[in-house]
């Protein structure tokens, strides 16, 4: 296996914290990981920090991290030794601010270990860091040691926040206010967190069944949903709905389709970008039109869900601009007295 | 598709993906059982056919570079978890073939990427892809080093072609 030292190792956690999880959090520098697209979902962000803020453990951002460059390295628009130098530069400044680094999209989770992975190439690893000494070269003023190198044993960990959020449930349900009142759930993982392999031990882990969704719903007091698609891509699929729509939303189109005949109340889902895909007005018109069916389900992020729970505003975690169907709906029926 | 003979057997290109990219080379190990097929979301909707490929590829066969089957290819490493052979990447395997398309002129046009001309100038510009993030852009100051890692690649060859349609625009107006 590939597990990749920039994971953070939750068996070690639950090992050593078996009662209190969170415990191992206190005192740490946490930091989340900016995701381009909960620009469209603050509630996203918004979620993990209230929650962390409620649970009384502080968490920053960091200003200098670019977006995690995933879409060009998949799109062949820059090589792997640029993919990797991109990531190394985050790294550095992640490193160098926190202790802890929570990550709300698969995209920017699997780009953060794919990056590292690729250094184990020598060919790659020399390339990047030929391309990091040229902007020391050029650009010189470091403000702190070794800013511009490849990282040998970074510190800083990353961890995603379903993985998080799962790690802590015994602890998350004694701040929540509301429960999920029996609603039926369909679980959504996503590809680069159902198909992961650089944050896993060994191919047990890799290969066991991922379920930690629908023990959350459970646990909020939620029934979760099985159906047919659950496995399935978003639909997103490396930008194909943009390259090849007709073709890659009647994989969206599948997906939706199963949970609403399975009579799933929402779809719950840990990514952003899947969430895009999965929610976007222009997508569901289009399926409309294409394949004759009007689809309502409502799409929710783990981390709005647990922001919806929380009792947070309604404007901060589920953003009003959001024109998803019948997520005001679900918002009134988890928050009602 | 015909099956291939051991006539037919070219270790040519092979060898050319794996100069670019070494860990390529277990793509050896396919036992073309074909899992990897039926698991695959672009398999579902297009005639990408992983299996294929790689026959074609260990054959010696470009003409997979030419086809426009290894474009659908969603990247979503199903088949990598789910391959029975140890350290076959098969979503690797496809930015290879991608790669080797784009260098022989048969991948798509740049002007062709239209979502990715703006993705593109916003990465280079203000260090994100879209246009007013929550929590700023990248400050002013720190975005020259993107441009500096990014040099000679395809992205800069994007942007300037978002800065081309611009020009373009403001001249028909």
């Amino acid at each position: 296996m590939e597990f990749n030292e920039l994971a953070l190792d939750l068996d070690k956690i639950e090992k050593d914290y078996p009662e209190d999880p969170l415990g191992f959090f206190r005192n740490k520098k946490l930091c989340v990981f900016k995701a381009c697209l909960e620009k469209y979902f603050p509630g996203v962000r918004y979620g993990i920090i209230d929650l962390l803020n409620e649970l009384g453990l502080e968490v920053d951002s960091c200003v200098n991290q670019s977006c995690c460059s995933g879409t060009f390295f998949q799109r062949n628009l820059i090589t792997r030794a640029q993919f990797a130098a991109i990531n190394e530069r985050n790294l550095n400044e992640l490193n160098h601010q926190a202790d802890i680094v929570l990550v709300s999209c698969n995209g920017c989770y699997n780009s953060l270990l794919r990056g590292r992975y690729f250094l184990k190439n020598p060919d790659v690893r020399r390339k990047t860091e030929e391309i990091l000494n040229q902007i020391k070269k050029e650009i010189g003023n470091e403000n702190y040691p070794g800013k511009y190198d490849i990282l040998e044993n970074p510190s800083v960990k990353i961890v995603h926040d379903l993985d998080f959020i799962y790690l802590i449930r015994n602890q998350i349900t004694d701040v929540l206010k509301y429960d999920l009142k029996g609603l039926k759930v369909a679980s959504h993982y996503g590809c680069h967190y159902l198909n992961q392999s650089r944050d896993k031990k060994d191919p047990e882990s890799y290969l066991k069944d991922k379920t930690k969704l629908e023990d959350l719903i459970q646990l909020f007091g939620g029934i979760p949903v099985d159906y047919q698609e659950r496995e399935s891509c978003c639909g997103w699929g490396a930008s194909q709905l943009v390259i090849h729509p007709k073709e890659a939303l009647k994989i969206t189109y599948r997906k939706l389709k199963s949970a609403e005949k399975n009579d799933a109340d929402f779809l719950l889902m840990p990514c952003p970008t899947c969430l895009y895909t999965l929610s976007k007005p222009e997508y569901r018109q289009k399926i409309d039109e294409w394949y004759g069916e009007k689809l309502e389900i409502p799409t929710i992020h783990i981390n709005e869900l647990i922001a919806i729970l929380l009792g947070c505003e309604q404007e901060r975690c589920i953003t009003l601009r959001r024109t998803t169907p019948r997520l005001q709906e679900i918002f009134q029926i988890i928050t009602q007295e | 598709m015909d099956e291939y003979t051991d006539v037919n057997w070219n270790w040519d290109f092979y060898k050319e993906l794996v100069e670019d990219i070494e860990e390529n080379k277990n793509i050896v190990q396919c036992i073309s059982c074909g899992k990897c097929v039926g698991d695959c979301p672009a398999s579902k909707i297009s005639k990408f056919n992983i299996r294929k490929i790689i026959q074609k590829v260990l054959r010696g066969d470009k003409s997979v570079l030419k086809d426009s089957d290894i474009w659908y290819c969603f990247l979503c490493e199903r088949c990598k978890r789910i391959c029975p052979r140890d350290n076959i990447n098969i979503p690797l395997l496809i930015i290879n073939l991608r790669n080797e398309s784009f260098k022989k002129g048969y991948g798509p046009r740049y002007n062709d990427l239209r979502k990715y001309v703006e993705m593109s100038e916003r990465f280079l510009t203000s260090g994100v892809v879209v246009e007013e993030p929550l929590g700023g852009k990248l400050p002013e100051e720190r975005v020259k080093e993107l441009d500096l890692i990014c040099n000679f690649a395809r992205i800069k060859y994007v942007f300037k072609a978002s800065k081309k349609n611009k020009k373009n625009k403001n001249k028909k107006k």
